[in-house]
């Protein structure tokens, strides 16, 4: 393996770290997805809709959570909007014809399922163990 | 035979294609909408108001689909009933394709809600705001169908204007747009003795350009339009020399905190033939709005506006001529899909919303009201 990738999985690694240890969530995404870090506004942007591209061009498909705690701590953190602002803003842009929901899910489990079969699927969850490394990419997010 | 054979392949290719994308990536969302207005003294909004009126149901349901990265397609149908005016049958809300370029640069084609103002493209979108009612003198409910869509083409998108620049969000068009036969315009020239039989209508051009400003939450807009129309009836028509509507706006949004404003003017010069006789009228219709909200938890909304309108094509002392009106509402979320918001109003004028068929006995220059709204989305 070459030192690159070795770098990108200590990256990895070190994103799904530190987001555990600082009450975050884990940002997730395709193992197709090229790139190695996402940048927080990038995130907000996906995640708003303003953006439908990753940096290197590729599309993103943003997905979440119905609810729960990692689902208000993501909007929290990285998109700076409290859950019913974000549901009123998808919900406009769905009824003016200007956008397209992000797909929910009830769980965890099942978003990273989706995840893992949707090429250029972008998500979160609380935390993610070594086994579900293998399916999905960790995205660290740069400030 | 054999010649055809690789097209019909191809056929069968991309309609599997086809029938699969539609059936894994498709949206379906709805909403409807119950309201109820209670008013002193004059009926408004063509109901029977001053002792109550539950007329006044909305719903929509809307289909869309990503049918590659850039091109995603969709419809809207909507059906409204408030008082005389909409009716059960369902309306097409709009039905578009979008292509979107790259992130800079998209178009959409088809009857495309017209961006202008802070909400005129959601202004019948009621699950998103806290406002059972918008402020009337630029969002008119009785009226919404006029400036709500155009059946032509949009060009959108956004400028980054550097780290220190904010962004700059355009938005342009060019088409055509009708006055619906069931809205309030051709309600109250049927009520003078001309009912239209088919839409009147023009082409439209316009833009609006807004300004997100590198402190968070400031959005500075200003909009045009471009309006003809022309119709006719048995026994007349109706004709409207081309104007312009302009709109300056701007949002604030900090935490918990909402505040908007908006200033519209439209100056217009409408020219009505009924049998021989030509009645030309004068518009110079000017409003505006100023409004805060707050959230006080995660399901309860509470804020206030003033709402302002003068046409100062008539005689501005008359109470036809204006209409000045003071808002506090409340909005709470039960869950995600269920809703129930509540609204006082204080109007002096009657210059918007009053009808002389459900006012045969003429109106009062003040009166109250208490409108209120039960919805459900998804």
């Amino acid at each position: 393996m070459s030192t690159t990738r070795w770098l990108i999985l200590l990256l990895g690694f070190l994103g799904c770290w530190s987001a555990a240890r600082a009450q975050d969530v884990v940002v997730v995404a395709n193992k197709g997805v090229q790139i190695s870090g996402i940048r927080d506004a990038d995130l907000r942007a996906i995640f708003t809709g303003e953006k439908t591209r990753f940096s290197d061009g590729s599309h993103a498909v943003p997905v979440t959570l119905k609810g729960g705690q990692a689902h208000e701590v993501f909007l929290k953190n990285h998109v700076r909007e409290d859950p019913e602002e974000f549901r009123a803003q998808w919900r406009k842009a769905v009824f003016t014809g200007q956008g397209a929901m992000p797909r929910t899910f009830d769980s965890e489990a099942a978003l990273l399922q989706y995840i893992a079969v949707t090429p250029g699927a972008l998500g979160y969850v609380s935390q993610i163990s070594p086994q579900g490394q293998d399916n999905v990419k960790c995205l660290p997010v740069v400030k | 035979m054999l010649r055809r054979l690789p097209l019909f392949l191809l056929v069968c290719l991309c309609t599997g294609r086809l029938q699969a994308e539609s059936l894994e990536g498709i949206e379906i969302h709805g909403f409807v909408t119950q309201g109820f207005l209670f008013s002193s003294h004059n009926n408004y909004l063509t109901m029977q108001s001053s002792v109550g009126g539950l007329q006044w149901t909305d719903g929509a349901v809307s289909v869309s689909d990503s049918l590659t990265d850039k091109l995603r397609v969709g419809i809207q149908l909507h059906m409204y009933q408030l008082g005389q005016l909409g009716g059960p049958n369902l309306q097409l809300d709009w039905a578009s394709g979008d292509y979107r370029v790259n992130d800079h640069l998209g178009f959409r084609a088809g009857k495309v809600k017209t961006v202008m103002g802070l909400f005129n493209d959601s202004q019948d979108v009621d699950a998103v705001f806290l406002w059972t009612l918008l402020p009337q003198g630029a969002y008119p409910v009785d009226n919404e169908g006029f400036f709500l869509a155009h059946v032509g083409g949009d060009v959108y998108g956004y400028l980054p204007l550097g780290g220190r620049g904010g962004k700059l969000w355009y938005d342009g068009y060019l088409g055509q747009s009708n006055l619906p036969l069931n809205g309030g315009f051709l309600k109250q020239i049927a009520d003078a003795g001309l009912a239209f039989t088919s839409s009147p209508g023009g082409k439209t051009y316009g833009g609006d350009l807004r300004w997100e400003a590198p402190l968070k939450g400031l959005i500075l807009g200003s909009s045009a339009d471009v309006q003809a129309m022309d119709g006719s009836a048995p026994g007349g028509g109706l004709y409207l020399i081309p104007f312009i509507l302009t709109v300056q706006y701007a949002q604030f949004t900090k935490r918990k905190f909402y505040f908007g404003g908006e200033y519209d003017r439209a100056p217009a010069t409408a020219i009505l033939t009924m049998g021989p006789a030509t009645i030309p009228m004068s518009l110079d219709v000017r409003s505006w709005f100023a409004m805060g909200s707050y959230r006080l938890s995660k399901k309860v909304q509470a804020g206030s506006y003033y709402s302002h309108y003068v046409n100062k094509g008539l005689d501005t002392a008359l109470p036809a001529s204006y209409s000045k009106d003071w808002v506090l509402s409340g909005r709470y979320d039960f869950n995600a899909y269920f809703y129930g918001k509540i609204e006082g109003h204080f109007l002096h004028g009657n210059g918007l919303g009053f009808y002389e068929s459900t006012n045969p006995n003429g109106l009062k220059p003040n009166s109250n009201m208490l409108a209120a709204k039960i919805g459900f989305s998804f």
